[in-house]
């Protein structure tokens, strides 16, 4: 081995074949380029130029550039305005759902009792458990007639007729969104329990001395230490929950009618149920453009970032 | 609605696993003959066949592994059942991966969209070895699927849908004799149960946004005398229609005596409805009497099928009957010759005919006069215990037939398939039953999206 200096390690193979630093990390880093460059670039610009053609699956022998068409085809259909506000909706009060209640379960998971642990681990439950397997369970808790929902609700007299929890608009709307909220709700509570073991506690102290109540002490201790990591929940929360797909299919199929479709949903529709791939694409595409510009101004907005700066 | 594990097959209680044992042997002794006609094939692997829920694919399929035993020991014949709802999706995303099963059986709007679209191989020179003059009085070839003078498609079964009715209460009620109502009188009676039944819904059908909706609903579009395209007017869209209104005003006039969740039914939430007592009237095919003879005998024993309640001026019952067919992927399919043969084997056994029709009665009907008039055919528990409605739907629904696939029997169309795949009718019934929209409105709506799905698709027509 060559000794080893700050400024130029150098990796011995075999005698007489050295390599540089630089060249050890190109190394390590070569797997996942690779696997990055097949499974996520590829695709990405393969749906990019497919959003330019009119593509059949059934006869890609067909396959022509169109342009613009595609993207001109999704701006003038009303499902996808409709899709859009839809995905919004979904989005938005699943993410304000899954924050509250994330923090909140957060907090008393953060409580030193005796058998927390437990809880700590059933907690993962909803977040491991297939998609498939939930949405086909949320399919029968939700059904009319034998669900469990209504049979509770119905056993201590909130309500004295069957909510039809999927087959009107609006309460379908709100079962896609519970299910988003019960399954996702755990990835919020262990980020923010993992911030929250690492706040000083001589920050608590001091606020209790400066006599700071329960709720004082939460809005200015707490809360701007868990600013940083809810920031990045929040983007990643949002940017997983715009794209999802098979919640609302398993669940609703996007119905009734096209209640709840999402733009994920809108574009799986037009690519296979309608064969046009390249609208499907071009979709996507818009997703991807929609999401990265709202995810960048949000976090410029929220000042991510800012304190390791100004540091 | 397959995962229960014993059928009905004359009578008797049996496993399917016997079922397909003893299929395998009855069909045995006929094939002796036929076997030494064929050629040897030396190939090797598992020859994937698609059909629809159902243990009929099953027994189509054991016929098959009986010819391949003496003629392609090598191959396994495997059926996969694809459920009704995910079939176009499954089929177009396996055909677009190219890896298509080497025989479908598909009813008949995507058979023949896979025809025209060139996908699927000819089998004129199967029909003359099954033999072309075997059809059931009342159906032509062409019904399951020919296209520019080729046959694309053999025969699996016909499979209408009628109008179920829980006769216990009819007569409870006093209701007049199904068989003589128009649709104004299937309106009263689901009134009239709605009204004097707690707990139970007049009248159910599929609302929601599927592929059960589309046939239904378009089964009371062709009564009404009204269509999806003009078939002798080179597919032009005839959507907007009065008729069209007519068809979506009955269905938000029948709306209130179906159960409230309707709207987001498809085809096995119509049988449960109707099983479990829940409705005394449904649209539906046989295989809600299969299912009620396992589940609910009393409900079984009291529904009883009629041909589809007359348009008041047309005087139509058209239902929609499921020409299904097994047809041939001619791209990537390594075992073409094999599946003919197999499927020549198949067709031209009468008893494994009967099995097929026997293993859920009676939701496959015959297609051939030979099997359809067979004593052997009658020997079955339904159909001693219920003659009339197997006869209805064996034979005297054919009178009313109709498809999307060939409207009002006026001429085979390829692109029904595709407005299946968009679920435009459903779509259509939903703007309805769901938004409110009016009848007129939504009727142009639904003439929009054939309108787009004729234009994207002209190839197609020729």
């Amino acid at each position: 081995m060559q000794p080893s200096g700050a400024t130029d390690v150098r990796v011995q193979m075999r005698p007489g074949y050295t390599l540089s630093d630089r060249a050890v990390g190109l190394l390590f880093i070569a797997p996942f380029v690779t696997a990055a460059l097949f499974f996520m670039v590829y695709p990405i610009a393969e749906a990019v130029r497919m959003a330019f053609y009119s593509y059949n699956p059934l006869r890609p022998e067909l396959s022509s550039f169109v342009g613009i068409a595609n993207f001109e085809f999704i701006f003038r259909d009303p499902l996808f305005w409709d899709s859009l506000r839809q995905a919004t909706i979904w989005t938005f009060l699943s993410i304000v759902f899954q924050t509250v209640f994330g923090v909140g379960i957060a907090l008393l998971l953060h409580q030193a009792l005796p058998g927390i642990a437990i809880f700590r681990g059933l907690l993962l439950f909803p977040y491991i458990v297939p998609t498939v397997v939930i949405a086909l369970i949320w399919r029968w808790i939700f059904n009319p007639e034998i669900g469990v929902v209504n049979y509770a609700l119905q056993s201590v007299g909130l309500i004295g007729e069957p909510i039809y929890w999927l087959s009107t608009p609006s309460m379908a709307m709100a079962s896609t969104i519970m299910l988003n909220v019960w399954k996702y709700t755990p990835f919020v509570v262990i980020c923010v329990l993992a911030r929250l073991q690492t706040v000083p506690l001589e920050l608590y102290d001091a606020a209790k001395v400066d006599g700071a109540g329960i709720v004082r002490r939460f809005l200015d201790v707490t809360l701007p230490q868990l600013k940083e990591v809810l920031i990045v929940v929040i983007v990643f929360r949002t940017i997983w929950t715009f794209n999802k797909f098979e919640e609302i299919y398993l669940l609703t199929k996007g119905g009734p009618g096209t209640s709840t479709f999402n733009l994920a949903v809108y574009s799986f529709e037009q690519s296979i149920a309608n064969l046009r791939l390249g609208v499907g694409a071009a979709t996507g595409v818009v997703m991807m453009v929609m999401l990265s510009l709202g995810s960048i101004i949000y976090l410029r907005v929220s000042g991510f970032g800012e304190d390791e700066k100004a540091s | 609605m397959t995962s229960k594990h014993t059928r009905q097959v004359s009578g008797l209680s049996i496993g399917r696993r016997q079922l397909l044992t003893g299929v395998a042997a009855a069909g045995a002794a006929a094939s002796t003959g036929l076997t030494g006609a064929f050629a040897q094939s030396a190939k090797t692997g598992t020859v994937r066949v698609w059909g629809e829920p159902g243990p009929y694919g099953g027994v189509a399929v054991a016929a098959m592994n009986e010819w391949a035993q003496k003629n392609a020991p090598g191959l396994k014949f495997e059926i996969e059942s694809i459920p009704w709802d995910g079939v176009y999706v499954k089929l177009m995303t396996d055909l677009a991966a190219k890896r298509p099963p080497s025989l479908i059986s598909v009813e008949s709007p995507i058979a023949m969209q896979l025809m025209a679209e060139g996908l699927l191989t000819p089998v004129d020179d199967l029909v003359d070895k099954i033999g072309r003059n075997r059809l059931v009085d009342g159906v032509k070839w062409e019904y399951w699927g020919a296209w520019k003078g080729k046959q694309y498609i053999v025969p699996a079964h016909h499979q209408p849908h009628l109008l179920l009715v829980r006769m216990d209460i009819a007569k409870e009620l006093g209701l007049k004799d199904p068989d003589t109502w128009d649709w104004n009188d299937l309106l009263n009676a689901a009134k009239t149960i709605t009204q004097k039944k707690p707990d139970m819904a007049g009248m159910c059908m599929a609302l929601g946004r599927n592929l059960c909706t589309d046939y239904h609903f378009a089964a009371l579009l062709h009564s009404a005398g009204g269509k999806m395209f003009d078939a002798a007017n080179k597919f032009e869209v005839a959507f907007d229609s009065p008729q069209t209104v007519e068809a979506l005003t009955f269905v938000k006039e029948l709306q209130p005596y179906m159960p409230k969740g309707a709207v987001e039914y498809s085809f096995l939430q119509v049988v449960d409805a109707h099983v479990t007592g829940r409705t005394a009237m449904s649209f539906y095919w046989g295989r809600t009497l299969g299912r009620a003879a396992e589940e609910a005998k009393p409900v079984f024993e009291a529904t009883e099928a009629f041909n589809h309640a007359a348009h008041p001026t047309t005087k139509r019952r058209s239902n929609w009957n499921d020409f299904q067919g097994w047809c041939i992927p001619a791209q990537n399919n390594p075992f073409i010759d094999e599946v003919r043969q197999a499927l020549v084997y198949q067709q031209t056994s009468k008893d494994w005919l009967i099995k097929y029709c026997h293993s859920l009665m009676p939701n496959v009907a015959p297609t051939y006069k030979d099997v359809a008039d067979a004593p052997e055919l009658k020997e079955h528990a339904f159909y001693k215990s219920k003659p009339r409605t197997v006869d209805t739907y064996f034979k005297t629904s054919l009178a009313n037939s109709s498809s999307t696939a060939n409207e009002l029997l006026q001429g085979v169309n390829p692109l029904a398939g595709i407005v299946h795949g968009r679920s435009v009718l459903a779509q259509t019934v939903q703007k309805v039953v769901i938004d409110n929209m009016k009848p007129q409105d939504a009727a142009k709506w639904g003439a929009k999206e054939l309108s787009d799905i004729r234009r994207e698709n002209m190839r197609l027509l020729g």
